[in-house]
């Protein structure tokens, strides 16, 4: 090679390293500015709200503070997002105020990343139930949710109808069916079609699984642990558990729902009944309009009556490494106030975190949502806060999976034995 | 002092020439190799090497994701620990079930795919978009599509398999079918890569070499055992060597259509450690599986380059 | 077999093929022009894969996504990201590839086997500490932070390599005897007559960066820097997802891919003339 070969090697690696020298930009946020990290993009409803949120507290704050939102989307399970706050944990740069799922509450308080709110937040009697138990780990409020979610059974009515069910005969969520009076709805349903009748999204191998069935574990009067977070066996295995576990098993095995049900088969007609969320709410309404349906609420054990339904959120944290405590602070409650959440609430389409939003919007939603917040608000209850969530949550998923492939888990009581085992060893 | 240089300069070349043989590589070659490296080195020791080697560390430790500050060395607890890990060797089975089938349809497809559209007809780079089509769509497309085809109750595929008298298949809900599904969707997603570096190496093979053959006398079938084939062989290590590599690395798709399951059958190990450094966060342990396997499968290629050759190095 | 025969039979063969292959990239672009309803009800019957009967009605999603999303502002970003890659990749891994393919070196043989091995390295597992690595650099927040990482790939340097040592040595040797350095044959000789190989590695390159969604995620705060990926993924996850609209975006964000690998087939690859190519 001669020399100017050699030079223009030199000079362009030169310019590489250069390159990676400047550019530094200084992260640490000036003195009067909170920063918050949001999981959804600023174009999505959320964003929306968000951003006129802020503009608000910027311009009515008696601190002279002003929060600065950084939207960071997630994808399907809070992946991209979550691992910007992973990231963000190795180099200590993490804002003052970050969203997070409900169930990572117990595992960012225990490591320390989030700090309790009490302090700095007056925290509303107003709060739903199962927003504080969300947010509670060591009897410490951690993280406020700013809105809810919620399952019920979706039923397509003139399909019912078709099949002799007289509508008025419905279980409401004061008057709900029992397990017993539920499968004969769906007997008569599978007679009358000759085919599974009710999609429960079996094949969403995910959180799903343990926010939507574990209901029926705590209806039956069943637990996945002990109050404390500290035992499985004798509770993910008890009795009640099994119990609930052979209605689930039984859905699958007198082919009443489907392990492999069709994408949105509800929406079509293919199926009358549909275990799902306030989303497909949004979805029937804007796009599937000829399809007349109702939702009834969660059926119960026959044992013990109690009406008990699914509920979940991201939620607001304050960062340890915070330090403007009393700004954050100001800013979570200001976010969390009556009209914020009522204004995230109606214009995501998701259900409210506090009682006052609650009826406020029961008298401006159509009937299938108000069986959604009367449910929420009456019944609903909050996964555990554990540590391991994620490891218990499979375990969950598997057992409900496994208990679906009923020809080889005929033994349901083994079967939850050996998850309580599993579940066991990761609590700590 | 010129000419003293011009003298040592002079020295140089003669040896050069002389000698000829790997020993000799004089400093000169030496610098110029270093220089065209230099970039890559750069890059590759800043993005891959270093953050590489740290998770080679993380390995011995305790590394949990959301306490990076308290990480504790451990020595080499987690690998005793992941030498009785149940879904670990469940994984590695289940991997190497794809492995298996996965090299001789994926490679052999590609390769067919290759020589149908390496001459250039009328039509060829309409083909050539068709089936390099599935490699840049969104697996979101893919999987919605391929669910539906393959759903037990109600997809097309079983109603074909009806009409010609065959009971339905229950596809991607059975544990022992799933994997093959699998299979076959990697293979179809994929082929479409490896045609793309077939077709690289079949230009690299000069036009003189068929026009004599065919004066000599010898039929395509001949032309493609005597002359193709071998000469393709250094593009054919390349792929064996990548697919293979990409094969244990398997993970979207398994990640995206079964999540792994039913009942763990389709779980790969790369799923596995993803799964268990970011969605568990036991960063420490995750890193020792990677070491571990990713030592497994660096022993399994150099089997197989063995197997089917060296490259022509010089 | 008489000629034509071969000829009927070579398409029809090549046609059923494609079919098998092109049907969900026909379907992504169909399904992008329909109600939501219409995707679900024509599933199972052939109507799935024609478009909406009206044709006015065919824009309605990709309004309804431009209106959502500054969706100009990511595809620039996006295109800039992933031509840069392009080119930077092209170059560095090529002059990669020359040095391990003609030049005689120290280590060499180490060299190379170690840039085989790291082949097996999952991406995914290294992220958090290519992150420190990057932040310690102090280029977060910058397009070099997505850009750089992605110059340089072991599994480009081994294609350069494998292809440039099918480049006859005579020509090579011929030019060191005019007293070309190596670096000109590199760029005169080398580049020119591997094509294939740039278009191999062009392609390959530009899909992997304009694929990637995560790790830009990961080094950039400021939205208005984020490439189309982050749209796809907030469009195909934030509830409810209307799959017309995710197939709108997915159709804006695979035709450029489809016309990168076309363009790179038709100026690159077609019409390489066989002179001067030889093999070892």
């Amino acid at each position: 090679m001669n020399q100017r070969g050699k030079s223009i090697l030199l000079m362009s690696t030169a310019l590489l390293l250069g390159a990676c020298g400047n550019g530094g930009e200084d992260n640490a946020s000036k003195s009067d500015e909170v920063s918050v990290w949001v999981q959804y993009s600023e174009e999505s409803a959320e964003g929306q709200v968000m951003a006129e949120s802020v503009k608000e507290f910027n311009e009515t704050n008696d601190l002279g503070v002003t929060a600065v939102v950084e939207y960071i989307p997630r994808s399907g399970s809070g992946g991209g997002y979550e691992d910007k706050i992973n990231a963000a944990l190795t180099t200590n740069s993490l804002p003052d105020v970050i969203t997070l799922d409900g169930p990572n509450t117990a595992a960012y308080a225990n490591s320390k990343t989030i700090q309790p709110l009490d302090d700095y937040v007056k925290v509303s009697e107003d709060f739903l139930p199962s927003i504080i138990e969300q947010g509670t780990y060591n009897d410490e409020l951690y993280s406020i949710g700013y809105s809810e979610s919620g399952v019920g059974f979706f039923y397509n009515k003139p399909m019912l109808e078709e099949a002799g069910i007289e509508l008025d005969s419905l279980p409401t969520v004061d008057d709900p069916w029992t397990w017993d009076e539920f499968n004969t709805l769906l007997e008569t349903l599978n007679t009358y079609y000759d085919k599974p009748v009710l999609n429960m999204g079996f094949d969403d191998q995910s959180e799903w699984l343990l926010y939507a069935f574990s209901p029926f574990v705590w209806s039956a009067g069943g637990d996945i642990t002990n109050e404390d977070g500290t035992e499985a066996v004798g509770y993910f295995d008890s009795e009640e558990s099994v119990e609930a576990f052979d209605f689930i098993q039984n859905l699958v095995e007198k082919g009443y729902s489907t392990i492999t049900p069709v994408d949105k088969g509800f929406h079509t007609g293919e199926y009358p009944l549909y275990m799902s969320g306030s989303w497909t709410v949004q979805e029937l309404d804007n796009e599937y309009k000829d399809i007349d349906y109702g939702i009834m609420p969660y059926p119960v054990s026959p044992d013990t009556n109690e009406l008990v339904s699914p509920t979940g959120s991201w939620a607001y944290g304050m960062t340890s490494s915070t330090e403007k405590p009393e700004e954050a602070g100001a800013l979570i409650e200001f976010l969390t106030s009556e009209q914020e959440l009522y204004d995230m609430s109606m214009g995501n389409a998701v259900l409210p975190a506090r009682q006052s939003v609650a009826d406020r919007m029961l008298k401006e939603v159509g009937e299938p949502m108000q069986v959604l917040i009367e449910q929420n608000s009456k019944t609903g209850k909050a996964r555990p806060t554990l540590i391991n969530y994620p490891q218990v949550s499979r375990s969950f998923q598997e057992a409900v999976t496994e208990s679906t492939y009923f020809e080889q888990n005929q033994d349901i009581k083994a079967l939850l034995e050996s998850k309580a085992e599993e579940i066991q060893n990761n609590l700590k | 002092m010129k000419s003293i240089k011009g003298i040592f300069r002079g020295n140089t070349g003669l040896k050069l020439k002389k000698g000829n043989s790997m020993n000799n590589t004089s400093f000169k070659e030496n610098m110029t190799g270093y220089m065209f490296l230099l970039p890559s080195l750069i890059v590759l020791g800043l993005f891959l090497f270093i953050p590489a080697i740290m998770s080679l560390y993380y390995s011995l430790t305790d590394y949990y994701m959301l306490t990076p500050n308290l990480t504790k060395f451990i020595g080499l607890d987690n690998f005793k620990s992941l030498l009785s890990d149940v879904q670990f060797r469940k994984s590695i089975v289940n991997v190497f079930q794809f492995v298996i089938f996965i090299m001789p349809i994926q490679v052999g497809t590609a390769l067919g795919l290759a020589l149908l559209v390496n001459k250039s007809r009328r039509g060829t780079l309409f083909y050539k978009v068709a089936y390099f089509s599935p490699v840049v769509m969104s697996l979101v497309v893919v999987s919605v599509l391929w669910l539906y085809l393959l759903n037990p109750s109600s997809g097309l595929l079983n109603e074909v398999l009806q009409t010609f008298g065959i009971p339905a298949q229950p596809f991607l809900s059975s544990p022992n079918q799933a994997m093959y599904v699998i299979i076959f969707v990697s293979a179809w997603q994929g082929a479409g890569y490896q045609m793309l570096i077939f077709l690289a190496g079949l230009q690299n093979i000069p036009e003189e070499v068929y026009e004599a053959s065919t004066i000599d006398g010898a039929n395509k079938w001949q032309q493609l055992i005597n002359i193709t084939l071998p000469m393709l062989k250094p593009t054919s290590l390349l792929i064996l060597t990548t697919t293979l590599i990409d094969a244990f690395k398997l993970v979207i798709q398994p990640m995206v259509m079964t999540q792994g399951g039913p009942l763990n059958s389709t779980l790969t190990p790369v799923y596995y450690i993803f799964r268990t450094g970011f969605t568990d966060r036991q960063i420490g342990f995750a890193s020792a599986l990677t070491v571990m396997y990713g030592g497994m499968i660096i022993i399994f290629t150099i089997i197989q380059r063995k197997f089917v050759g060296e490259d022509t190095n010089d | 077999m008489t000629n034509k025969t071969t000829t009927i039979l070579y398409h029809f063969l090549s046609i059923l093929l494609a079919i098998l292959f092109i049907f969900p990239l026909v379907w992504m672009v169909v399904s992008s022009t329909k109600q939501e309803a219409a995707i679900y009800s024509d599933m199972g019957s052939f109507e799935a894969f024609l478009p909406s009967m009206k044709i006015s009605d065919w824009l309605i999603p990709y309004k309804e996504i431009f209106s959502r999303f500054n969706i100009i502002r990511y595809l620039a970003n996006s295109i800039f990201y992933a031509a840069s890659v392009t080119i930077g990749s092209i170059i560095v891994n090529s002059l990669a590839g020359y040095a391990f393919a003609t030049v005689k070196f120290k280590g060499k043989k180490i060299l190379f086997a170690v840039m085989i091995a790291s082949l097996v390295i999952p991406g995914e597992t290294i992220m958090i500490t290519k992150f420190v690595v990057t932040e310690k650099l102090g280029i977060l927040n910058t397009p070099l932070a997505v850009i750089l990482p992605m110059v340089a790939t072991p599994l480009y340097i081994y294609m350069f390599t494998i292809f440039f040592r099918a480049i006859s040595t005579e020509l090579q040797e011929a030019a060191m005897l005019e007293g070309a350095s190596k670096l000109k044959i590199y760029w005169k000789i080398m580049l020119p007559m591997s094509k294939p190989a740039i278009a191999t590695v062009g392609t390959l390159s530009f899909i992997m960066s304009w694929n990637d969604y995560i790790w830009p995620l990961m080094v950039m705060t400021k939205s208005e820097m984020y490439p189309l990926q982050v749209a796809i993924t907030n469009i195909n996850n934030t509830q409810p997802v209307y799959m017309n609209q995710v197939m709108a975006i997915l159709t804006i964000s695979t035709i450029p891919l489809i016309l990168i690998y076309v363009f790179f087939q038709k100026h690159l690859v077609q019409g390489l003339s066989s002179s001067g190519t030889g093999v070892k």
